[in-house]
């Protein structure tokens, strides 16, 4: 089923509309079907919205967070220099004035060119998921086991002054207020993110339509690409313009040449300056830099055996979603908590270990130099 | 979780700017002796509870201002905006044209019904900004008219309309010798009153702030405004964040509720007073050094002489030996001066805060005999600095110390009452002599529980 040229554009009557209707509800901040027709006329007031849209799309996504978004011409800027960085090939594009007032074809065969190469609209969606709060990294589930301060606990034996009675059970009426708070604000929060739920869902579909339509899309960019006058659509993908000759790379290649040198030529002294001061040491300071590097690499040799040996997992410091399972279930996948506590406790034995080896290398270290210099006083910190 | 103030009358218009701003200037003192991100966390503690965010990030107090006179409302307005650090929201405001001449019976029969939509419309609103309500805190005065008779109205509305919601009426207990004839009986009305709809009761004697202006900070001509720094410098040191557990790394969620719990869960025990050591004016502050040894000791001896500030102590007051019946006069009268408590909260803010020995405030003989230390003693920390002072400890005390004042204000209302003084100002608006005579019954009945601790 190859492209057909068509007049009209779409398979059917209202596909066209329907398929841009999906991309921009799955878009963050998409504007309407009818920015997008006005831009293939290269209509002037469909420009800004576009920047605004692929401003949106190519700022990171805690710079598209914050509260107060930057001026049109800060927008226009960011665009340009994040297409250029990316390899977009049309200059138009970098011609168009900062004022964000013109050019609404040319973005709109920059967001074609953006959606065309990479996961662009998978990647958005994950950059703006809603967490559940269902997830903690591997590493902090200790603190969450660690019990709570035990409670006061009383005697019951004796009279009982009735006072402390009414004492205990004005106790229990602030948890029990306390609680209603806490599950007010608990619907509270939930209540929230249902509605960000909501819309997350409600984005999704819009990308799941926009993937059963795009064909239709794509045969309409064929037209706003050929709609584009001809003397203002050089397309080259060539890096270099033949026509201006070898001459201006020959200059930059001789400059950087030259700056090698000249770089060269500065490091030397003073890399021999460093090794004449240092070189007090001589051959001793080569022997230990030998001894010390094959040190560490015993150590990080053991580190790694002791890391495997421990049954690691793969990837320790992902965020893993916990879930309950039931304690008959044997298969599945994702790690279970006994395994990881068991594989922690190892890793932590070992690590005791080399801690304490260490410390006792340190301790021979500092009386070693405490013997070489009978004329050094040692000061030690103030205890704990 | 947050907390909703409601500033009642001059009085509590007043003492409420003043207590933003005090907790405001504090969370962005640059001197918290901490690290930075403890500090923002400490920031964002105090602003989730007392302040909610507009689009130009100024802060916004969590608060309603109410008066039936628009001159100090308008004032503490427009000083919270040109500051420019912090502000009251536009809306948060209700004030008339006319006083209520302190008289309680006009505030609480008058005003407060026919103004009751409005204000509680304009609490409803602030609580709705609110992601979690901790409770009220209500600021007034005792004695005054608007304040008192209009603060015991809206607390009674708060009690029915947020059962839930925990509720502290800050009061002010007006000076012994004050100027309004019948202070003694808006006194005894507005306790009475509050003391069946309110959770806490948290008082401020003027007498006293007066005397701390006066002795420790030196202040020459002092004014209402110097009290109120006092008292929001007090106040500020109670409610700040501290950290929940030992050794933990989260900030309290609930002050309020956690306060509550420590120290008034009993239902007739409910009056609370605060004591702060050290305060001296800034100038002192920077050749002053202490030792936490040295503050828990004079604050000891401040809750056990019923002492109001740490000069003119009195050391010879020890707690008794025995909790049994006492023999001779000497000891009764020895006795007598020392303040026995019910539960107390310490809260300590500043360097090496963790080695700090509290040791002193867990001795049973502190506390009365059907509660124990460890049910009646409670400790915040944090190493957070309050203000610029690098130790600091709050005591937030649930005792006696109350009692004789609360006692002198009931005998005068009384000896008033008795000879029908003034009667008619209140039963004039709707109050009945039954009204009367049910608080002194119900006044009386706390202080003969406070008297047999």
């Amino acid at each position: 089923m190859g492209r057909r040229r068509r007049r009209g554009g779409g398979a059917r009557v209202g596909a066209l509309p329907e398929a841009i209707a999906a991309l921009s509800q799955t878009l963050p901040a998409g504007p309407s079907p009818e920015i997008f027709r006005r831009a293939k006329f290269d209509r002037p007031e469909a420009a800004p919205a576009l920047w605004q849209l692929l401003f949106r799309v190519l700022s990171p996504p805690a710079a598209a967070g914050t509260r107060a978004s930057p001026a049109l011409g800060a927008q226009v800027r960011l665009v340009k220099s994040a297409l250029c960085s990316q390899g977009y090939p049309r200059r138009v594009l970098a011609r168009l004035p900062e004022d964000g007032s013109q050019g609404s074809r040319e973005l709109l065969l920059a967001l074609a060119w953006l959606l065309a190469r990479g996961p662009l609209l998978e990647h958005l969606l994950a950059q703006t998921r809603v967490w559940l709060g269902d997830e903690i990294p591997l590493w902090q589930y200790e603190a969450l086991a660690s019990p709570g301060p035990p409670a006061p606990c009383q005697e019951a034996d004796g009279p009982v002054d009735i006072r402390h009675l009414q004492w205990l059970m004005g106790t229990l009426r602030f948890r029990w207020r306390d609680l209603i708070t806490s599950q007010q604000e608990l619907c509270a929060l939930l209540g929230k993110l249902l509605q960000r739920l909501e819309s997350e869902n409600t984005r999704l579909e819009a990308a799941l339509q926009w993937r059963r339509r795009e064909l239709v899309f794509w045969q309409w960019m064929d037209t706003v690409l050929g709609s584009c006058p001809l003397q203002t659509s050089p397309a080259t993908f060539l890096p270099r313009d033949p026509a201006s000759g070898p001459g201006e790379l020959e200059l930059v290649a001789r400059e950087l040449r030259g700056l090698h040198g000249e770089l060269q030529g500065a490091v030397e002294p003073r890399r021999a300056a460093w090794e004449a001061k240092a070189g007090g040491w001589g051959p001793e300071w080569s022997a230990a830099q030998r001894a010390t590097q094959e040190a560490v690499g015993r150590d990080l040799a053991a580190l790694q055996r002791a890391w495997e040996q421990g049954g690691a997992p793969a990837q320790p410091h992902r965020p893993c979603r916990l879930v309950k399972r039931d304690a008959r279930a044997v298969e599945g996948p994702g790690l279970r908590a006994a395994e990881l506590t068991g594989a922690l406790r190892i890793r932590e034995s070992r690590l005791e270990t080399a801690l304490g080896q260490l410390q006792t290398r340190c301790r021979q270290e500092l009386a070693r130099l405490a013997g070489a210099e009978p004329g050094l006083i040692w000061i030690l910190p103030p205890g704990r | 979780m947050s907390v909703v103030t409601v500033q009642l009358g001059q009085c509590g218009n007043q003492i409420g700017f003043e207590v933003f701003d005090a907790l405001y200037t504090d969370s962005h003192c640059p001197q918290g002796l901490c690290s930075k991100r403890e500090n923002e966390a400490y920031q964002a503690s105090c602003k989730e509870r007392f302040f909610s965010e507009e689009e130009n990030g100024v802060p916004i107090a969590r608060a309603i201002l109410v008066d039936m006179e628009p001159k100090v409302t308008s004032q503490t307005l427009s000083k919270a905006a040109q500051s420019g650090r912090w502000k009251y929201g536009q809306h948060s405001c209700f004030c008339q044209k006319q006083g209520s001449g302190n008289n309680w019976a006009y505030g609480y029969s008058v005003h407060g019904p026919r103004h009751e939509e409005s204000i509680m419309n304009l609490i409803q609103k602030e609580v709705e900004k609110c992601d979690s309500l901790s409770g009220f805190f209500i600021i007034m005065s005792m004695a005054g008219g608007t304040g008192s008779g209009l603060g015991a109205f809206v607390t009674q509305n708060l009690q029915d309309q947020y059962s839930n919601s925990l509720k502290m009426n800050h009061i002010i207990w007006p000076y012994r010798t004050g100027e309004v004839i019948v202070q003694n009986y808006n006194s005894i009305l507005t306790l009475s009153h509050l003391y069946r709809s309110s959770d806490a009761l948290l008082v401020h004697e003027n007498d006293a702030l007066h005397k701390i202006c006066a002795k420790l900070m030196n202040i020459k001509q002092i004014s209402f405004s110097d009290i109120n720094q006092v008292l929001a410098h007090q106040l500020g040191s109670v409610f700040q964040p501290t950290y929940s557990v030992e050794g933990s790394c989260h900030y309290r969620r609930n002050p309020l509720g956690d306060l509550m719990e420590n120290l008034v869960p009993h239902p007739e025990f409910k009056m609370l007073g605060i004591r702060n050591i050290p305060q001296m004016s800034e100038n002192s502050l920077a050749y002053s050094t202490f030792t936490w040894a040295g503050l828990l000791k004079y604050l000891r001896q401040m809750l056990i002489s019923n002492s109001k500030m740490e000069e003119g102590i009195d050391w010879h007051v020890q707690p008794p030996l025995s909790r049994l019946p006492t023999l001779g006069k000497a000891s009764l009268n020895r006795e007598l001066q020392f303040n026995t408590s019910i539960a107390n909260l310490v809260i300590l803010r500043g360097k090496d805060v963790h080695s700090a020995d509290l040791g002193g405030f867990k001795d049973p003989a502190l506390y009365t005999s059907w509660l124990k230390p460890i049910n009646a003693f409670n400790v915040w920390k944090t190493q957070r600095a309050f203000r610029k002072y690098e130790k600091s400890a709050a005591l937030v005390s649930n005792s006696q110390f109350l009692l004789k004042p609360l006692d002198t204000i009931v005998g005068k209302a009384w000896n008033m009452f008795a000879s029908k003084a003034y009667i008619h100002q209140y039963t004039k608006f709707g109050l009945e002599e039954e009204d009367f005579l049910d608080s002194f019954t119900l006044l009386e009945q706390v202080v003969a529980s406070y008297c047999n601790l």
